[in-house]
């Protein structure tokens, strides 16, 4: 079973020793250039130019590959069938009867997966390549909520426990006899004796680890420390500034494209 | 260090007082063991140390119980935890989840305090080391059995550098090794840092030949208090379900088959054992 839900691949690369906000605000920025950028091509020259020079960078380009195209692979068929058959009027590229797949279409699904290519690969490589607590101590520390903070990082590690035990709880069950394959009622049926225990000790579970909070202060307000160190230097500051100043820009640009055209 | 005067308390769901008119004294630095049978009221009398009664069971609380100066009814948790460390029984539950390795984990509670990083180092390296998890330290805490997620749980505490150690059933949800594994640590805690120890321990043999002090619970009052060796040998313990440890069950046993003296106390340490078997 794996510790944790969390995708993070650990290098010795100068990606991953970058600040996590500089991290997060090119995965933010590049959100926001894909979806902006005008042309075809955009979101493809994103990835290309940037996202994968650096996951190379990172050591990850082969996770980051592999795993944007997973992502990717269920849109990109079913865009480019729905968009390239469903366009309305259009020049026809193939035609089978009164079916007919479409260029303008086509071309639509082309940029849409360019886009999101660009999206889901900006947020892959940021979670390839930084550690989600060093992610969540960099925001806490900029003044991002600890309990929102916290809620997210138990939830990446406290996942897979909690589907170890459904299937511990499944285990004993069937070893008491209870059906769990066949029809579907008989799987539904055999739903609640596995609910019952499991949200039972859930909620055991919640006070136990409410008091392990409470006993190491983590209700107490003032300031926080950390063990990790997050290095940060003057030039990644002032690229995070740039790009928080250029994104708007980029919104702003694309608009004003939109309507003058 | 602690003074519980008259306390009783019931929870806000229970029907009767889960402690009743309880006093006690334990001076700095003794190691004080609590046994009991079930529902005798020794997980109530370590969350009433800690502060989690009433602060966080709420429930209707008389009497009045101060650790190290502190009335605790009257100090928030986010102040006493500082000064009151606690560990419970459940291991898995004691991780918070929030960190990804075992010395950041032991961290965690520093971090919370806003304790300076180099001072922060000294004492998470320190917690590892008496807790025998420095291997372990860039593990992830799920990574770990049972014995050692106890072990981290402890560590967890001891870096916060409590005053007062209150342990309830650590060993209960262990197998053998990990709970050797739980009591070595804590005998090494015992004899290296001189804070003061609240143990809630079933393991009778154990506890005999090292805790100061050990305290008989039964329906919410402290029916024996003495050392080990006047506690555990007396008709109070069997009278309120506690078992004796098998020491001193073979020392019975013996003076009735008329093996053993009649004279003399009955041993409850291995050594007391092979004194009084001679």
């Amino acid at each position: 079973m794996s510790d944790s839900l969390s995708l993070y691949i650990d290098r010795r690369s100068g990606l991953h020793r970058l600040n996590p906000l500089t991290k997060l605000t090119v995965a933010g920025f590049c959100l926001i250039a894909g979806l902006s950028l005008p042309g075809l091509l955009s979101g493809y020259v994103l990835l290309i130019g940037v996202l994968i020079p650096l996951s190379v960078w990172g050591s990850v380009s082969r996770a980051f590959l592999g795993r944007t195209w997973k992502v990717v692979l269920p849109f990109v068929i079913s865009v480019i069938l729905i968009q390239g058959l469903l366009w309305r009027g259009g020049t026809p590229l193939v035609a089978i009867g009164p079916i007919s797949f479409k260029q303008e279409g086509v071309l639509f699904a082309v940029t849409s997966v360019g886009r999101m290519l660009a999206v889901v690969g900006s947020f892959l490589l940021l979670s390839l390549s930084t550690r989600p607590d060093s992610l969540m101590i960099g925001l806490t520390q900029h003044g991002f909520s600890a309990s929102v903070s916290y809620i997210i990082l138990t939830t990446l590690q406290i996942v897979p426990r909690f589907q170890a035990k459904a299937r511990q709880i499944l285990d004993a069950q069937r070893a008491r006899g209870l059906e769990t394959e066949g029809n579907i009622l008989t799987r539904l049926k055999a739903l609640l004796p596995l609910l019952g225990p499991l949200i039972l000790s859930s909620i055991i579970e919640v006070e136990d680890r409410a008091i392990a909070l409470e006993a190491r202060a983590f209700k107490r307000s003032g300031p926080k420390t950390s063990l990790q160190v997050l290095h940060d230097s003057a030039p990644q500051q002032a690229a995070r500034r740039l790009m928080l100043i250029a994104a708007p820009l980029l919104v702003i640009l694309r608009l004003v494209f939109e309507v003058v055209r | 260090m602690i003074e519980v005067e008259n306390l009783s308390y019931t929870y806000p769901t229970g029907h009767q007082p889960a402690l009743r008119d309880l006093s006690l004294r334990i001076p700095e630095g003794q190691f004080c063991a609590v046994v009991g049978a079930n529902g005798a009221g020794k997980s109530t009398l370590c969350r009433a140390l800690t502060g989690f009664v009433p602060h966080f069971f709420r429930g209707s609380l008389t009497g009045s119980v101060r650790v190290a100066g502190l009335e605790v009814a009257r100090t928030s948790l986010e102040r006493l935890v500082g000064t009151v460390g606690f560990v419970f029984d459940d291991p898995f539950n004691q991780i918070t989840g929030a960190r990804f390795t075992v010395r950041e984990e032991v961290a965690y509670g520093l971090e919370n305090l806003g304790v300076p990083r180099d001072a922060m180092q000294l004492r998470v390296d320190r917690a590892l080391e008496d807790t025998g998890l420095a291997d372990l330290a860039e593990r992830s805490p799920y990574a770990l059995s049972g014995g050692q997620q106890q072990r981290l749980a402890i560590a967890a505490i001891l870096a916060m550098e409590p005053r007062l150690l209150v342990l309830d059933e650590p060993t209960s949800q262990l197998d053998p090794v990990g709970s050797r594994q739980v009591l070595s640590a804590l005998e090494r805690l015992t004899e290296v840092r001189k804070t003061t120890v609240v143990l809630v321990e079933h393991k009778l043999e154990w506890l005999a030949s090292r805790v100061d002090r050990v305290l008989l619970l039964a329906d919410g009052r402290i029916v024996a208090d003495g050392s080990a060796q006047e506690v555990l040998t007396s008709e109070a313990v069997q009278e309120n379900g506690v078992r004796q440890t098998r020491f001193t069950q073979a020392a019975r046993l013996a003076r009735e088959a008329q093996l053993a003296p009649r004279n003399g106390s009955l041993p409850v340490t291995l050594e007391e054992a092979l004194a009084f078997f001679g």
